[in-house]
């Protein structure tokens, strides 16, 4: 999967049929995908989908405006890739016998990876961050032998510097 | 004041409430507890189609008719798969449909138990809502949802699927209360600030065009795409589904474009300045290749759903509102003019038709000798193929809305069931559903739902034994093959009169105005077969993907085989 360009936020009606609705809008146009992620939002009763997916400005718009008429969606905005902050979380299960523990506290400590939970000869760690960066850690992990992944998805929200300037997409465009 | 009910009861109730008459249906079942309900409301008249595909196709065309909801119902599973076609149909030519389907009940639900689909699913990417009615006390309020859902903004199909445990289900019924706003479904902020500069390009224009579609119709703006058109002197175009929203007879009138457009409607497209369309989306059967659409021209494109502006062509000005109001504020806002040297070179574009017919049995005669015995106010109802690109063409379509037909889908099979529904909508005008041989045979199982309903509605088949529009694109783009197109049609005289309905074939143009005339005088039901010429084709023809400025004039030499 080549890098995502941008980040879908939709703010959806807290039930699995507005889910699904939307992740049918984004599904139909039959575009790259990324990532998926969906969590409860700030208000109550409504949750939050993020898809990061690779598409053109126009594209994105085109989607944008078919998920703002779709029944249970709230909000649909497109951020590029670039105007977000995003992050995801990743559980890593790792084979961890006593003899690798210094070695592998000591990756962990230089991804401030945590970790939740530890058997006799397995341990979970988290990891949070950018997806590169989650990338990152799981490749420095291989060579203790993975057992499991599993990745949250990314989320993103708009970043605080101002956004860099709007697409100029064919509809709002007025001469 | 409240009363305790079954589900079934609240449901029939809430119909009733909310102005239904027909339910166009078939029982099975999952649906049992509401049709034994149904025979306490007399106010709901049930018509018991063959199949429920007719159910759906019959509702879409009561709801285009009568711009009111129209509804179908079926049982779980088969009855509810069924309905697909029809719902996708309504979803594409935005028709506001509702479909009611029975469900096995809650505790069966995803058990595969008999009769068991997933409708919501399958219907979810064709309608523009659908709900799974998970307790009775929910019930009123969806169905009051789901109808203002189907009507509101860009109408369109809903389905609510209702598990048979919640049919038997009692609840206290609550009438609706007063002034309950729909639920709005498309935020998107109006674009509707482009007035002005849409003004100021059609004052500026030198040879522009008014491109109009179904939102015409919908948004009932007939007088007001008049009343603008004639304040400007631009010709006007009507696409397949904007046909009868602008006189066919006015001398501003141009006529179709598109992939079947005759040459001067896609000449002027093609060498116009600047397109004004109202109520379409630039559909690919209008465009042909977009890059290659209108290359001079810049577009103002207005329509009820923001979704559709810039979505398939390119657009200067783009206002997202209903056709009439953004009409009204474009007329107060264009100067008087006057487009003499553009309708003189549009003139230049076009010729005369010179088409040799067997017997001179051709679509311009039957759409003449149809228009002169149903007058103004007859409905057409096409299916799809070549009979559908020929009437669109040559029916001197006068009534407002005069004309339906499935647009987007292209579903075969359409116009005979969606013709009944037609007909209860319009029961004092003649409605004639018109198909090919290839349609007509999809769905005349509906002749006995005619019969048993008493639906006087009359059925003309264009019958040149093939499925007519794929041999012509065999003819030009398959080297001739004619593959699995030859269609065997029964003796049409004799099936009308297996269901005991008056019958004709006609096979030479001089019996056409006679047999017409009389199958339109039929108190009831009445069918038409017309022999047409085997291996006619629709000219011209642009090609798939191709450029408007292309157009097939003749058949391609034979091909070598």
């Amino acid at each position: 999967m080549a890098e995502p360009t941008h980040a879908l936020s939709v703010l959806l009606d807290d039930d699995v049929f507005a889910l699904n609705r939307a992740v049918g809008v984004v599904r139909r146009r039959n575009l790259p995908i990324a990532s998926i992620a969906v969590g409860p939002s700030h208000i109550p009763g409504a949750s939050r989908l993020t898809v990061m997916m690779q598409t053109d400005d126009a594209g994105a718009d085109r989607m944008v405006k078919q998920l703002q008429k779709t029944y249970g969606v709230r909000e649909a905005e497109l951020l590029r890739a670039a105007d977000a902050v995003t992050r995801e979380v990743a559980l890593v299960r790792v084979h961890a016998p006593a003899a690798v523990h210094q070695e592998l506290t000591e990756v962990a400590e230089l991804f401030k990876a945590e970790l939740v939970d530890e058997g006799p000869d397995v341990f979970v760690l988290q990891v949070a961050g950018a997806a590169w960066f989650i990338l990152s850690f799981v490749r420095a992990l291989e060579r203790f032998g993975i057992i499991e992944v599993a990745r949250s998805g990314i989320v993103a929200v708009r970043s605080a510097a101002p956004p860099s300037p709007p697409s100029t997409s064919a509809a709002e465009t007025v001469l | 004041m409240s009363e305790t009910l079954s589900g079934a009861q609240i449901l029939c109730r809430t119909l009733v409430e909310e102005g239904v008459q027909y339910l166009f249906g078939y029982p099975g079942g999952a649906i049992m507890p509401f049709y034994h309900a149904l025979g306490d409301f007399p106010e709901l008249r049930h018509i018991l189609v063959r199949h429920e595909q007719a159910a759906a196709h019959a509702a879409d065309g009561y709801a285009r008719a009568s711009g009111r909801v129209g509804v179908c119902v079926a049982t779980s599973g088969p009855g509810a798969t069924n309905l697909v076609t029809g719902l996708a149909t309504a979803h594409m030519d935005s028709s506001p449909v509702l479909a009611i389907t029975g469900q096995v009940s809650r505790p069966m639900i995803g058990r595969d138990a008999f009769q068991e689909t997933d409708v919501i699913g399958i219907t979810l990417p064709i309608t523009k809502a659908n709900w799974l009615v998970q307790d009775v006390s929910e019930l009123a309020d969806t169905v009051r949802e789901a109808v203002a859902v189907a009507l509101d903004g860009r109408p369109g199909p809903v389905l609510v699927d209702v598990p048979k445990d919640v049919q038997n289900q009692k609840a206290e019924y609550r009438p609706k209360a007063a002034a309950r706003q729909p639920r709005p479904t498309s935020h998107a902020p109006l674009l509707a600030d482009g007035i002005a500069e849409a003004a100021r390009l059609i004052a500026a224009a030198q040879c522009p065009l008014l491109m109009v579609g179904h939102g015409v119709i919908l948004a009932d703006a007939y007088a007001e795409i008049r009343a603008l058109a004639e304040r400007t002197g631009i010709p006007v175009i009507t696409t397949l589904l904007g046909i009868s929203a602008f006189p066919e007879c006015h001398p501003l009138h141009l006529g179709m474009p598109g992939m079947h457009g005759e040459v001067h409607v896609n000449r002027a497209i093609q060498h116009a300045d600047l397109i004004v369309g109202i109520g379409l989306r630039f559909d690919d059967r209008v465009t042909g290749n977009t890059a290659a659409f209108a290359p001079r021209a810049r577009i103002v494109h207005v329509d009820r759903d923001p979704a559709e502006i810039g979505k398939n062509v390119k657009v200067a000005v783009g206002i997202a509102g209903d056709a009439r109001e953004v009409t009204r504020r474009l007329i107060e806002a264009v100067a008087p003019r006057r487009c003499d040297a553009w309708w003189e070179e549009i003139r230049r574009y076009m010729r005369v038709r010179d088409e040799a017919w067997r017997d001179g049995l051709s679509p311009e005669a039957i759409c003449r000798a149809l228009f002169a015995v149903t007058g103004e106010h007859c409905t057409i109802v096409t299916d799809v193929g070549q009979h559908q690109m020929w009437v669109a063409k040559l029916f001197p379509y006068r009534r407002p809305n005069g004309h339906v037909t499935s647009g987007g889908l292209g579903a075969m099979g359409f116009a005979v069931p969606a013709a009944m529904g037609v007909h209860l909508a319009r029961p004092d005008e003649p409605v004639w559903a018109i198909s090919g041989d290839g349609g007509f045979q999809m769905n005349m199982a509906e002749i006995a739902t005619m019969v048993q309903e008493g639906l006087a509605v009359k059925m003309a088949v264009f019958n040149n034994g093939y499925l007519g529009m794929v041999r012509q694109w065999q003819q030009f783009f398959h080297g001739k093959r004619y593959s699995c197109t030859p269609i065997w049609s029964p003796d049409y005289v004799k099936l009308a009169a297996a269901y005991g309905i008056p019958g004709w074939r006609v096979e030479r143009v001089d019996e056409l105005g006679d047999v017409l005339a009389r199958a339109n005088a039929e108190r009831g039901p009445a069918l038409v077969e017309l022999v047409i010429e085997q291996e006619a084709n629709v000219f011209p023809m642009i090609p798939p993907g191709g450029s408007l400025s292309e157009p097939i004039e003749t058949a391609p030499a034979a091909a070598a085989t």
